[in-house]
């Protein structure tokens, strides 16, 4: 089953970057799963319309940062991290969005403490549907 | 550099070429790397169709060494020309012949033609075999010279600006059926095109030349992790009038926010040049139509 990757080519950020962040996303979240098998860099490249060399690297790099792993064989599955590791992985994605926040916060000049009653505010919305 | 060898798809070294007192390329030394999609980038009179042509063997060097499948190319023999696949801007066709007609005159030079390739294609880029080639439009003309240029599974493809006469659905269509190739076949594809958006899809190495010269030679993925446009905005003071980083390619400054073009593969730079200028950093990645002014017409400028 292959996960569900969207890549812009037209934003700079390079192709292989952006499968490597939506796919530690969609492991942070628990879509992909201990163990869960990806597709072959084949059948990935073709579905995304990417050149090959792009899937391969984005796995390379996931397997060498030990997010994936190949077992038997050639299959690449997502493997198994210790809780504080899955910690770090969920709450990354957040700290980077926040760094971001935080540098508009300075650009706008509201002070720390209103940023973060803005950002406990946000906490507590309900998602609009 | 290495010593080009037959695994180096094409090589030149201190290649020039001039056609009378006008210089077309000047001493360009390169090696491309095999199972790649490069794209070959440049303004109009760059040099790129000279390149192509000089690696196709249709065009001899004026001086220095040129060599596909590490062979120079005045010497490249039969079996060594069937594994090249040539795209032109515009294809020279046998003007009487019927589409059909010419896929079999062309087939029968090759031993390798691919039919089922063939009828995939006529389908895909939605060509009438019927059609005479005298009668097909430009757009149509243009599919008739990819489908003869890739039908015997080339081990290099050479495609000079195969895409300006086509809309963006088949545009769409033939860059997939160019990844397929690189997938079936693990051939090497150089691309010429001035439609960025597109060769952005498909292309992990970019050749650049300006007036005959190579300004660049790297992988697409590190271009683009060097290129950004930095917005730059005042903590307290003025930004300078002038930023004076040897990475800043392009500048629109101002007193409170500034827009910076910048070529960096420091990690760190961001955050010494903020603390530099007092400034507030942020970052965002260049698409290729951001960046190709900047590959092409600055020297070239490393932090």
């Amino acid at each position: 089953m292959p996960p569900l990757l969207s890549i812009d080519l037209h934003n700079g950020v390079p192709a292989y970057r952006q499968i490597m962040d939506q796919i530690k996303l969609q492991i942070a979240t628990g879509l992909l799963p201990a163990g869960a098998e990806l597709p072959s860099t084949r059948t990935l490249s073709a579905e995304l319309a990417l050149n090959p060399m792009t899937v391969s690297k984005a796995y390379g790099l996931l397997e060498r940062d030990g997010i994936l792993e190949r077992r038997r064989g050639q299959t690449l599955t997502v493997r198994a991290v210790s809780d504080s590791e899955a910690q770090t992985s969920r709450t990354e994605p957040l700290r980077q969005h926040l760094a971001t926040a935080a540098a508009l916060a300075r650009q706008l000049d509201i002070p720390p403490t209103e940023a973060l009653r803005i950002f406990k505010a946000a906490l507590h919305e309900k998602p609009s549907a | 550099m290495n010593t080009p060898d037959t695994s180096t798809p094409f090589a030149a070294q201190s290649l020039s070429k001039s056609y009378g007192a006008h210089t077309a390329l000047r001493d360009v030394s390169l090696a491309l790397p095999a199972g790649r999609v490069i794209g070959l980038l440049g303004r109009n009179g760059a040099g790129k169709s000279t390149l192509l042509n000089i690696a196709s063997g249709f065009t001899l060097p004026s001086s220095g060494d040129a060599l596909t499948f590490g062979t120079p190319v005045a010497r490249l023999d039969t079996p060594q020309l069937t594994r090249l696949g040539v795209v032109q801007q515009e294809a020279r066709l046998l003007e009487w012949m019927t589409v059909r007609q010419h896929l079999d005159f062309n087939a029968s030079f090759y031993p390798g033609w691919d039919r089922s390739l063939e009828s995939r294609l006529l389908e895909s880029l939605e060509v009438d075999p019927k059609r005479k080639i005298v009668q097909l439009s430009p757009g149509e003309r243009q599919k008739v010279g990819i489908l003869l240029g890739v039908c015997h599974h080339p081990a290099l493809l050479l495609l000079d600006e195969p895409m300006s006469a086509l809309d963006p659905i088949i545009r769409a269509r033939l860059l997939d059926a160019l990844l397929e190739r690189l997938r079936d076949d693990g051939c090497t594809v150089v691309i010429s095109s001035h439609i960025l958006n597109d060769v952005e899809k498909i292309v992990d190495w970019i050749v650049a030349l300006d007036a005959g010269q190579l300004v660049e030679n790297s992988p697409f993925d590190t271009l683009q992790e060097s290129f950004a446009e930095w917005t730059v905005t005042s903590l307290n003071g003025a930004l300078p009038a002038r930023f004076p980083e040897p990475f800043v390619l392009h500048q629109q400054p101002g007193e409170r926010l500034a827009r910076l073009r910048v070529r960096t593969d420091d990690a760190d730079a961001v955050a010494r040049f903020a603390a530099t200028h007092h400034a507030e950093v942020k970052a965002r990645p260049l698409n290729l139509d951001e960046m190709f002014p900047l590959l092409t017409r600055q020297p070239k400028a490393r932090a």
